[in-house]
Order: C-alpha cells, then sequence, then structure tokens
C-alpha cells in the first residue's frame, strides 16, 4: 500500500491542471494506493484511475478545482477534507466520493455509478441528469443539509437523499422548481419544500422497503462525513421522510394534457359563468345533442318524395289539345288494349284525323324516346282509334249551347260539351262539317274516308247539326238569345290579302284550297305558279298546284319560311322553291310577271296569296270585343267580353288544327262549370318533367320498326308517371321505401323517414322521374 | 331549333373543367348513398348507367347481347353543382370508394359567372405558394453567446400589451415615501393597457360562424385564462354578442368589434351598465385583409332567430356591412371620432384601436394614430386573410402582404422613437401553411407586438377542409360540411363546441411551446422579441432587403 503525498502548488508555484494529472496519473501507475493531494484548484482530481480491481483512496486538501472525481471509476475513493466546488462527480463511472463540507452547483451532473456522500449542502442543479445503467447499482448522493435551484433536472435514474439538516432555507430543501424533465430514480428528502415539476414527478411516502433502505444505508453515510449522532434523529421518524419519483413512461402517456376536462369546464365553469346550456341557449330550441354525418328523419337535409303525376309527360305537355298518351300506354301496358285507344275519344272528337294524319305531332316531337331510338308511335295510336265507336253520353242536363262553326274548334267543343250530356246545337255555314279539314287541306294528307268516319262518329253523340247555316246579327242575337252558352268557332275565312297593284288578279290561298276540295281543280299544266307567303298552307297550295299540273311553284315569303313538317316535305319533294325575303311590289296579269321591291321578278301565270286569313265577325255583337286586327279577344278557355260568349280557334288567333281542338276542350271545360254551378278554376298547366330525370339507360335501342300497340306501351319511358317497377324499393339500401297497394289497386311508395337517410337513391334510379329530393324543412 | 329531345351534350360542360373531379370506385361501393346524402354542393348523385356487351360463346359466331344496367355515383357538370372537394363524401364512406382529386388543368374561373354574378365565396386567397412568412428563418441562435436557454426546463414569459404605453417621462407618477405613486394632480389620461397573449383570435362573427364554433372558440380561450393562465383574447367580429356572455366575468377575455354595419351594438351598448367587468379590448373595423374594398352580407336566409336576437334585427333580412362606414369622410376624421366614442362607452377604461386591410398607405393611419393619445393600437391584415363570403377577385387580387407591412410600420415607429408606444398587430395568413408559432414569432421580429389568427383555428380546432387550392370554401353558402360557417343546425349540430374548445386549449398550449422552441435557442425568456429582426433571415435577396433583415442561403 504505497502511499504518496502531491502538492498542487511547489515553491509558490501552481501546477497546471493537465501537469498534475499527469502526475497523479504516473503515481497510480506506480503502484500508490493512497494519495494524500494538497490541491490548488485543480480541475478533475481523481477522475479517471483505473485501479485495475484494486483500491485507491485519494484524500484532498486545499482549494479543490471544478469536476473533482469526474469520470471516477469503480475502486476509487475521494475524500474532501472541506469544500468541494462546481460539478464534483460529473460523470462519476463508480468513484465513492465524500465531500467534507458543502458542494456547489451542478453535484454529480450525469452521475452513472458511485456515490457522493455531502457533509453541507448542494448548489444549484445538483444530481441534475444522472442516470442509471443496469449493469451496475444505481448511483447515489447523498446531501446532509440542503440543495439549491432546479434540483435533479432531467434526472433518469440513481438515488438522492437530502437529509434537511439545518436548511439554510428551511421552508424549501430542495430548492425552486426541482425535478423537472426527471424521468427515473428517486429522491428521499426530509423537510419542507416549495413546489416541484408536477408534470414530471409525484410525491409520496416512503413504503417499507424504502425505508429499508434509508435507514441501512445511513448508517454509513453518516460514519463517512462524520455525523453518526444524527443517526437516530433522521431515522426516528419516518413520517418525516417523504420521495420524489417521476411518472413512469406509461403513465406519461396516459396522463390527458388537461388539468380539466373540458366537460368539467363547461359545468364547474363556463355554464357558471354564463348560464346553463351555454351562451345561445335562450336562442336555441333543437336539442344540444351533436348529430352525425349521416342522419335521419327530421335532421337529415333532403327527403325522397314520391312525385307520381307532378310533372306532366313531354307527349302530354306538347301536345296543344292535352292528350295523355302516356296513360295509353300505360292502359296497354295492364293489358287494356281497347281502353287505351278508346281514350283519345276523352280528349278530340277527331283523333285518326288529326293525330293519325294531319298533325305535325309535337308529342312524338318531345317524346324522351327519341333520345334513344324513335319517339312512340303516337300517330298510329292516333290512327288506330278510327274504329272505334263515340262514347257514352252522360246523363242530359237540359242545359243548351250553340257552337257556331263546324270545324275543328266547333267540332270538339261540341263533342265535349254533348259528351257531358249538355244539348248542343251546331251552326255550320257550308253544307259539309269539317272546316278546313273538309275544304283546305289537301286530300293527299287526309284521305278523306278517315274525316268522313270521324265526322259520322261525331254526328252519333246527338248533336243537333245546322248546315248551310250562315249567321248574322239576327240570328246571332236569336241563337244568343235562345241557348245559355254561345261559343263562336267560325275560324278564319277571310284570307288577308296584299295592298298592291294586281292584287285584284291574285287567288287566295282559301279559295284555292277549297276549289280543290270541291272538285274545282284549275288546270295549270305547264304554267308557273307563285305563291306568296311560304308557311304551311303556302305549301298545301304548292303541292296541289303541282297535281294540277303546273311546272313550276314557287313560294315567296318576306321573312325566313315558317314551314315545317309533312306539308313542306311534300311540297319540297314535288319541285317547290322557297326564296326569301322578297317583298312584292306589283303584280301584271298582262305580262305573267310578278315583280318584287329588290328589283327581281319571276314568271307567273297564277299568283297565290298565302299570308293568312281573318275571321269573319260581322255577325257578333258589341258586347264581344275584337281586337284592332280582327281577332276576337278571348283567352286560352275562350273566355270573351260577353260572359256568355266564348270564342275558340282560328278565330281568335290562327293555329294548328290540334290547337283548335284544344282550345275547344278546354272551352268546354270552362262552359260545364259554368253550366253545372261550378267556379271555375283555371288548373295551372303542370310543368313538364324535365328531361334528365327520366333514366334513358333502362331501355335498349329498339329495332323491330313495325307498329304494335304493345310494343309501344313498352317503349313509352313512362315520363314522370311512376310504373311500378321497383327499383326504388330495390336499390334503398335501409329498406326505407315501401309499396302499398289499395283495394281499388292504387298504389302508393312510400318513405319510412326512421331509416331514410336522404340519399337520393331512390331519384337517382327512377326510371321515370317520379322521384324526386325535397329539402327537409 | 332542333327538338329539345334530340340535343345531347350541347353547351354543357365537361367534368375536365371543373376543379375538382370524383374518383369513385365501383368495385368498392356498396351504393349505401352515404357519400351523396352528405355532400353540400349536390355535386355528386346517384344514377344508372348501361353496360352493354356482345358476347360470342359458342365455337361459330354466336352473338349475344348482355345489358346490365348498374347504379353508379356520377359528379355534375352544373357549374352551380360544381365539386368543391372538400372530400366530406371520402369522410363518411366506409369502403374508401370516393375521393375528389384536383384537376390543375380546369376551367373553372372562365365558368363561374352564370347570370352575369361575379364568383363568390367564402376562404382564402387561392395561393398555394408559400408566403413571405414562411420564408423567413431564425438564423440567430445564440446558444453559447448568450445564457443558454432551454425551452422545456427554463421559465418564459410570453406576454404582449394591448394599449398605448406612455413613455417613462410622461408617465404623471411622483415618489411618496420612497414609493412611486400616480400623480392624479396632473390629470393627466393614462391609457388602458391590457397584458394579454400576443397570439389571439381574430375577428370571426356570430353568423360568420355558427352558434357551435363561436361557442366552442369562447370557451377554449376562457379554458386558457380560468384553467391554463394563459391570457390568450378572442375579438367577437361584427355581429353582436351574447347578452348572457356581454354579462358574465368572461367578458374580459372578448374584444368587441364594430364594424361599418353597427350590428348588434345598440344591445351591446344597452349591456353596458349591466356589465361585471369591462371587455378586454375594442375594435373598430375599417378593413378585411382578405377583400379590401369588399363588404360583408349576411344573406337573409341565415338571418334566424339567434342571429336576429343578437344582432337586434328582425328575422329574414339581408344584413349588409358596408366596405366603408357611411359617416366617416377620412381616415383622420374617422380614426378621430369613432376611437373617442368607443372610449367613451367604456369610461376610457378600455383600449380602443382600429383595423385596417393590408395597404401600401398603412403608415399613414398608423402615423395619424400615433398622435391620438386615446389610439390603443393598429391592427394590419394581410391579404391572406380569411372571409366568410366575398368576391374572388377581392379575394384574390386585392391586398398587401402582411410581411413588408408590418415592418415598413414598425420601422416608422422607431424613426420616430416610438416603438414600444403603439403596438401592432398583425393578422392575414399567420399560419397559412401550419407553422404557426414560427410565422407569429417571424412577425413579432419584424415588429408586431401581437398576431391575430382566423384560418388556423377554424382548421386545427374544427377541421375546416379549406385550402388555397379552393378545396371547399363555401363557407358564403351555409352549407359548410363541418358545421363551422353555417346557421342550419342540421350542419352545426355536426361540430362538438367542448371538441372545439379543448382543440383550442391544445393548439395554444402547443404553439405555446414551440414560441420556447424558437425564443430559447435565440436568447429570449422574458420579453417578447418585438422587432429584434437580426435574429431573422430571408432565403431571397429582395425579401431580405424589403424587409431589411439579414439573406441566408
Amino acid at each position: 500500500m504505497k502511499k504518496v503525498v502531491l502538492r498542487g502548488n511547489r515553491d509558490g508555484k501552481r501546477i497546471p491542471s493537465r501537469i498534475f494529472e499527469e502526475e497523479i496519473q504516473e503515481a497510480v501507475r506506480q503502484g500508490a494506493r493512497e494519495l494524500h493531494i494538497i490541491a490548488d484548484g485543480q480541475h478533475g482530481i481523481g477522475g479517471r484511475i483505473w485501479p485495475r480491481d484494486e483500491k485507491v483512496r485519494i484524500v484532498v486538501e486545499g482549494p479543490v478545482g471544478q469536476r473533482l472525481g469526474s469520470m471516477g471509476m469503480f475502486g476509487t475513493e475521494i475524500i474532501v477534507k472541506g469544500s468541494a466546488s462546481d460539478d464534483v462527480g460529473w460523470l462519476n463511472c463508480g468513484a465513492k466520493i465524500t465531500v467534507l463540507g458543502d458542494v456547489t452547483n451542478g453535484a454529480h451532473n450525469a452521475a452513472a455509478q458511485g456515490i457522493l456522500y455531502v457533509q453541507g449542502s448542494g448548489g444549484a442543479r445538483c444530481d441534475t441528469m444522472t442516470k442509471h445503467n443496469p449493469k451496475f447499482d444505481p448511483p447515489q448522493s447523498w446531501y446532509f443539509r440542503d440543495v439549491g435551484d432546479t434540483f435533479a433536472e432531467f434526472k433518469a435514474g440513481g438515488v438522492a437523499v437530502v437529509c434537511g439538516v439545518n436548511p439554510r432555507n428551511p421552508k424549501n430543501i430542495l430548492g425552486y422548481r426541482p425535478c423537472v424533465g426527471m424521468v427515473g430514480g428517486v429522491i428521499y428528502f426530509r423537510g419542507e419544500i416549495e413546489g416541484y415539476s408536477e408534470t414530471d414527478v409525484k410525491l409520496l411516502d416512503l413504503t417499507d422497503q424504502d425505508w429499508q433502505w434509508l435507514t441501512e444505508n445511513m448508517k454509513p453515510y453518516l460514519e463517512a462525513i462524520e455525523r453518526t449522532e444524527y443517526y437516530d434523529e433522521l431515522t426516528s421518524d419516518r413520517k418525516a421522510w417523504r420521495k420524489l419519483i417521476p411518472y413512469t413512461a406509461q403513465e406519461r402517456a396516459q396522463r390527458r394534457p388537461f388539468k380539466m376536462s373540458i366537460q368539467d369546464f363547461r359545468a364547474k365553469i363556463w355554464e357558471t359563468g354564463v348560464g346553463e346550456g351555454g351562451i345561445f341557449a335562450e336562442y336555441i330550441t333543437h336539442p344540444r345533442t351533436i348529430l352525425p354525418y349521416v342522419t335521419t328523419g327530421q335532421d337529415r337535409r333532403f327527403r325522397p318524395v314520391w312525385n307520381n303525376y307532378k310533372y306532366s309527360p313531354p307527349c302530354e305537355y306538347a301536345c296543344p289539345t292535352g292528350i295523355p298518351t302516356y296513360r295509353r300506354t300505360q292502359l296497354i301496358r295492364a293489358g287494356k288494349l281497347h281502353e287505351a285507344i278508346e281514350l283519345v275519344l276523352q280528349y278530340s272528337p277527331l283523333p285518326a284525323t288529326v293525330c293519325g294524319e294531319i298533325c305535325p305531332n309535337l308529342c312524338m316531337e318531345a317524346c324522351t324516346r327519341g333520345q334513344i331510338d324513335e319517339p312512340v308511335n303516337i300517330k298510329a295510336l292516333g290512327k288506330a282509334a278510327l274504329e272505334v265507336k263515340a262514347p257514352e253520353i252522360k246523363e242530359k242536363t237540359g242545359k243548351t249551347v250553340a257552337v257556331i262553326g263546324g270545324g275543328p274548334a266547333g267540332l270538339s267543343v261540341a263533342w265535349q260539351l254533348a259528351l257531358k250530356g249538355h244539348t248542343v246545337d251546331l251552326y255550320e255555314a257550308e253544307n259539309r262539317l269539317g272546316g278546313k279539314l273538309e275544304f283546305c287541306i289537301p286530300r293527299e294528307r287526309l284521305p278523306q274516308e278517315v274525316l268522313k268516319r270521324e265526322i259520322a262518329r261525331f254526328e252519333e253523340i246527338g248533336v243537333k247539326i245546322h248546315l248551310g247555316k250562315r249567321i248574322d246579327k239576327d240570328s246571332f242575337q236569336e241563337i244568343y238569345e235562345s241557348h245559355d252558352i254561345v261559343v263562336v268557332a267560325c275560324g278564319a275565312q277571310r284570307p288577308r290579302r296584299l295592298n298592291v297593284p294586281g292584287a285584284e288578279d291574285m287567288v287566295t290561298a282559301y279559295d284555292f284550297l277549297k276549289g280543290i276540295n270541291l272538285g274545282q281543280s284549275p288546270d295549270l299544266k305547264d304554267k308557273k305558279v307563285v305563291i306568296i307567303g311560304a308557311g304551311n298552307v303556302g305549301m298545301d297550295v304548292a303541292a296541289q298546284a303541282y297535281h294540277c299540273g303546273a311546272k313550276e311553284v314557287v313560294a315567296v315569303d318576306i321573312q325566313k319560311p315558317a314551314a315545317f313538317g309533312k306539308e313542306l316535305e311534300i311540297a319540297q319533294s314535288l319541285g317547290t322553291k322557297v326564296m326569301w325575303p322578297k317583298f312584292t311590289e306589283r303584280y301584271s296579269k298582262e305580262e305573267r310577271r310578278i315583280y318584287f321591291t329588290d328589283g327581281s321578278s319571276l314568271e307567273a301565270d297564277l299568283v297565290v296569296v298565302a299570308i293568312g286569313d281573318m275571321p269573319m265577325t260581322e255577325f257578333l255583337p258589341a258586347s264581344v270585343h275584337t281586337d284592332k286586327n280582327g281577332w276576337i279577344e278571348a283567352d286560352e278557355v275562350g273566355h270573351t267580353s260577353d260572359p256568355k260568349v266564348y270564342a275558340i280557334g282560328d278565330a281568335t288567333r290562327l293555329g294548328l288544327v290540334t290547337h283548335a281542338i284544344g282550345h275547344g276542350r278546354k272551352a268546354a271545360e270552362a262552359i260545364h262549370a259554368l253550366l253545372t254551378g261550378r267556379s271555375y278554376y283555371r288548373p295551372q298547366p303542370k310543368p313538364m318533367v324535365p328531361y334528365e330525370k327520366i333514366k334513358t339507360a333502362y331501355y335498349d335501342v329498339c329495332r323491330d320498326k313495325a307498329f304494335k300497340p304493345e310494343k309501344e306501351a313498352n317503349r313509352c319511358m313512362s315520363c314522370g308517371v311512376c310504373r311500378d317497377c321497383h327499383m326504388c324499393e330495390m336499390t334503398c339500401y335501409y329498406g326505407a321505401i315501401s309499396r302499398t297497394e289499395y283495394e281499388d289497386g292504387s298504389y302508393v311508395y312510400e318513405v319510412d323517414d326512421s331509416l331514410c337517410i336522404g340519399c337520393g337513391f331512390c331519384a337517382g334510379v327512377c326510371p321515370c322521374g317520379v322521384w324526386e329530393m325535397e329539402e327537409n324543412k | 331549333m332542333e327538338p329539345a329531345a334530340r340535343l345531347d351534350h350541347n353547351h354543357q360542360l365537361t367534368i375536365k373543367d371543373f376543379p375538382y373531379i370524383i374518383k369513385w370506385r365501383d368495385d368498392r361501393c356498396k351504393r349505401c348513398g352515404r357519400c351523396t346524402a352528405v355532400c353540400p354542393m349536390f355535386s355528386i348523385e346517384p344514377s344508372v348507367v348501361v353496360q352493354r356487351t356482345v358476347v360470342s360463346e359458342g365455337p361459330t359466331p354466336e352473338p349475344r347481347t348482355i345489358r346490365r344496367i348498374v347504379t353508379v355515383i356520377k359528379q355534375s357538370t352544373d357549374i352551380n353543382r360544381y365539386c368543391t372537394g372538400c372530400g366530406t363524401c371520402t369522410l363518411v364512406c366506409p369502403n374508401d370508394a370516393i375521393e375528389p382529386q384536383y384537376n390543375p388543368q380546369h376551367k373553372f374561373l372562365f365558368h363561374k359567372n352564370r347570370g352575369g354574378h361575379p364568383y363568390r365565396r367564402g376562404g382564402r386567397r387561392n395561393d398555394p405558394t408559400p408566403s413571405t412568412l414562411d420564408r423567413l428563418k431564425f438564423t440567430r441562435i445564440s446558444m453559447l453567446t448568450d445564457p443558454a436557454l432551454d425551452a422545456g426546463r427554463h421559465e418564459f414569459r410570453i406576454r404582449t400589451y394591448l394599449g398605448r404605453i406612455l413613455p417613462a417621462e410622461e408617465l404623471p407618477i411622483k415618489v411618496v415615501d420612497g414609493r412611486v405613486e400616480v400623480d392624479t394632480s396632473t390629470g393627466k389620461f393614462i391609457p388602458p393597457v391590457r397584458e394579454i397573449y400576443p397570439v389571439m383570435i381574430g375577428s370571426m362573427s356570430i353568423g360568420a360562424l355558427s352558434p357551435n364554433m363561436w361557442e366552442g372558440l369562447a370557451m377554449g380561450i376562457t379554458y386558457l385564462n380560468e384553467v391554463e393562465g394563459m391570457p390568450v383574447v378572442m375579438c367577437s367580429g361584427e355581429g353582436g354578442m351574447p347578452p348572457r356572455l356581454l354579462k358574465s366575468r368572461f367578458i374580459k377575455y372578448f374584444i368587441l368589434q364594430i364594424a361599418s354595419g353597427y350590428f348588434g351594438w345598440d344591445e351591446i351598448v344597452r349591456a353596458i351598465p349591466h356589465m361585471v367587468e369591462d371587455p378586454c379590448a375594442i375594435e373598430i373595423k375599417y378593413g378585411q385583409g382578405a377583400k379590401p374594398g369588399d363588404g360583408g352580407l349576411l344573406m337573409a336566409h341565415k338571418v334566424l332567430k339567434l342571429i336576429a336576437e343578437i344582432r337586434g334585427v328582425p328575422m329574414g333580412v339581408d344584413l349588409p356591412s358596408p366596405p366603408t362606414h357611411q359617416t366617416k369622410y377620412s381616415i383622420e376624421e374617422s380614426v378621430a371620432k369613432m376611437i373617442q366614442s368607443m372610449s367613451m362607452a367604456w369610461g376610457f377604461r378600455v383600449p380602443v384601436y382600429p383595423k385596417i386591410s393590408g395597404t401600401r398607405t398603412a403608415r399613414a393611419v398608423l402615423n395619424n394614430l400615433v398622435r391620438n393619445p386615446y389610439a390603443a393600437a393598429l391592427s394590419i391584415d394581410g391579404e391572406d386573410g380569411g372571409t366568410g363570403a366575398a368576391y374572388n377577385v377581392s379575394m384574390d387580387k386585392m391586398g398587401h402582404p402582411i410581411a413588408s407591412n408590418i415592418r415598413e410600420c414598425y420601422l416608422d415607429l422607431v424613426k420616430q422613437g416610438r416603438q414600444n408606444e403603439i403596438p401592432l398587430i398583425a393578422a392575414g395568413g399567420v399560419g397559412k401553411t401550419g407553422n404557426l408559432a414560427a410565422n407569429a414569432a417571424a412577425l413579432f421580429m419584424l415588429g408586431a407586438s401581437a398576431v391575430s389568427i382566423g384560418k388556423y383555428i377554424m382548421q386545427a380546432a374544427a377541421g375546416c377542409f379549406g385550402d388555397e387550392y379552393n378545396r371547399c370554401n363555401v363557407c358564403n353558402l351555409g352549407r359548410c360540411p363541418r358545421g363551422i360557417t353555417t346557421q342550419d343546425p342540421r350542419l352545426y349540430r355536426r361540430l362538438d363546441p367542448d371538441k372545439v374548445a379543448e382543440r383550442v386549449v391544445e393548439v395554444f398550449k402547443s404553439i405555446d411551446v414551440e414560441l420556447r422552441k424558437i425564443f430559447a435557442p435565440m436568447g429570449r425568456s422574458t420579453e417578447l422579441p418585438i422587432g429584434m429582426s437580426d435574429g431573422l433571415s430571408a432565403d431571397d435577396p429582395a425579401v431580405a432587403e424589403r424587409l431589411q433583415i439579414s439573406y441566408a442561403c
């Protein structure tokens, strides 16, 4: 056991730390195992000694420098006779260090093993960053009095004991904010403290094991610091001791970051301050519960509605007569073919004539089916009605109606009113019924046989027909007085004429066409014909002119010609030329030439004026107003300024035959309401079902062109009208849609609001556009 | 004209024209309808398509047609039902079968003006490029040159002052028996000053926000004050305050805003005698950074009972807040009389300050305020701020970035030696890309005493879907899928105010940590580093030069 004495100051000259350290290392290498060091502030004394399983005891006197015993090893024992400077035992790796005095800041910082015994107190930041390597015992730090601020920061292991004997600050022996960031180890202390890092550590009483460890290890400590007389005082009262241990990683992970839960805050602070239910409670009527994103019942944003018949299908909407073709196809699909064909007679007395022959079939133009292949063949359905018998007549009402004019409008209103049981007198100036159908429409477009048979059917329903009865003021007065209602359907037979030189040599379209239909065809062989006015009447004239042998027919117009449809097709196929804009200047019969204002001229053996017709209304009393152009003023149901007089058809404005029939039908509704004592509420026209609501995807292109009613019925897409296909019911993921059938065979699809989330799938898949999503108010 | 039945795609837009395209996966979809039930814009709808195949299975051609009608989720090409990309469909889909995808080639702005109405929306400036604030970094790391600070270990005092600070020599104080006392004999006005957290929640009105959102924010900041001891304040926005809050002691955490519509102010004035605490401050709104020159309009359909009562108006009327105050003719006059009136309302005990939109003329306003003893601060709202409703053109093209605006104002104060006297509040895009603490700290170092946040807190606390790619941004329509900006209970009841409050607390606690993480290495812990511009660098020399900070690359 070689003893050496080393002096840090020789001959009044301080040995630098680097040299002194080499001297200590060399002494140990030379076998010194007891070193007495009289230091002079040298750094790191006693550290870095590798005694190789032997013991090296170092006693230090004099002013001790920083980091005494730093990186000290097992086997090294250091005793400081007095106080030590900063960072005693820094990164201690096993040395036992006893300081018989105070330690200043940072004692045992980063210690991993070994023991620090302090006889006095510790400075700031003692025991910080200590750790425990599981291969060795944890480091121990013992302080007899107290420690300074920020003790044990980031302590990750090891035991610290603060005995609290005669502390500098009896109120707080652990200093300001100890244990910040502490994650391991334990601090046993005796005495009062003023707080610690509550987020990191918890304050607990000592367990039996703690107490046993403390009392067992207290003895060697007190012996080392020469304070054995305190043993009893320090171990007599277990209650005087407490410990700080860190929360475990698991405890920290489980800890809520909130000092107080928001729910508690709401109840105890917020609503105590602003009132129960929060700041808006007095204005809110709904429950305060939170709603999911996907909701049912009242909480849905939208709800599905089965809007059967809410919209008018395009066929019905586009038909001026208002024939509901969708009902016919519905009946056919239900196996009621005959009822379906018959149904049209409720709407028109002339379905084969009009729908089947001369009508441009606006219904078919509008038909949604046309988007896939061809429109439903409504024309053929009309034709099919030719053979159908007249419907049953309702019980007689005893009310009388006079209808003036046996054209389409007059026939329509008379038909409707007679079917409803009213007594109808029909006055026709000519000797045949049919008006323009009979007199003006070329036979080629309308086989006379068809019209004849439909007129014959008309005659079956008991309308009193007065042919050859031209009405004048007197006879009108008579009729007016003898009937409950007078309907003026006199048409427009007075052709409009041009006010240009030579006008008197022109022929009117009305006279021209009527003459032909009455069998008085002019001979136009090799003649050149000019038609002024290139509307559909002009086209009919052109076609007839060719049939009468004309060599060349030119139709002129002052604007883009209005002709369309079959009339135009026929005329053009025969060679009719259309020229516009052409304003007629004069016609010279002698020169056989018509001159236009643009300086041009055309050869013309015959000039036909087809610029429209005006009604002849001289027979009307003053109570029935006409406008400045001569048309009878009437609304869409025929009301005129005289409550007893209705006016319909071409007498009120020019239109298609189907317009005239529709006008007659609507007037009949109004008149019927009046005659039966009901007030007439003009029905709001239903909007047409938007095309995009009809799901065309369901329907395949049909390659079979032949007409069969059953096939047409299946081609019909039932726009806006439920076809009872159950798609909605099947598609609904939540089973919210069900179908209920009533005794009369009618049915509804219904929604269970408690199941429906308002997703719109029913509306999205409905082939007919019946389901719609509405805001859920 | 062709019959309607024969038209097909005439004048229709293609999906490619739309900013978001719905990616729907047939193979994953179970057709439960949750997506279509929640789509705020009705952009997606169920529909049917036909799949037609011709097969031939035999050894010779024996064609057979197979038609299958399948239900699909279809995206609308109606411009009024455009997909906003909000992703609520994705949120509710149980099968991950649907998702909107951004379409950078969209032609949205070419078409979104139907009926001659320019595109209006809510949200923000649709510019996803990094803002100036995001190009600044903290380069002065003082770990060893200044006392080493540890954000986790050391205590920080992150506070600021809202109110006019008198310079020491102007303070009416005297020393009596060795103690400093206020010298009341001078009659000198001592301006009210509040010590607050330097990040505040900016003005979002009751009406712009749903009741659940507003109350959630209010609860959150009250929690921070009452439980956490963080004096975070929040501005009411224009649209009144519920009397229950006005009369509660919590009103001291709220800044009341008065704007050009003066909505709800008769109710507030009537409540003054019943108030147990003064509000934190009064903000006079002159402009909004997101939409300078554009006013506000709360649509009649949003003015339900709650809004009507709080704003003191009948239900179901349009509530316009014009872009200008109607009786103000110059900024000098306006500022003088508004600040006087509002100070007077609370007996000169409450700081009153104006808020303007970022502008090249901000310094003129500031210089005016410097000379007004009652002006408590100036809030400048930059172009990246948010709004509930504005014209797209106002949002995208009007305004001034906050960074250089706040900088030049601060440097102006420095020139006059008044930089510690009148605080500047910066707003507009603070935390635009999520870097709230960094943006706030950068603004402090450029010269702001405090920052206001709006969109950030909506995104962080309530999961607002909006972004700079025009995602969602339909705050103006009352259809907010999150329940933040709607008055429809069916929508706002999706939002739990308690959860909002909880998130507000989390956000502020975490930015508090982040601010320390910035301040600690820079050696600041006790006072906010206002104007500490030597701590900042920009990654662009031009930005650095304009802001008078260093350039680092």
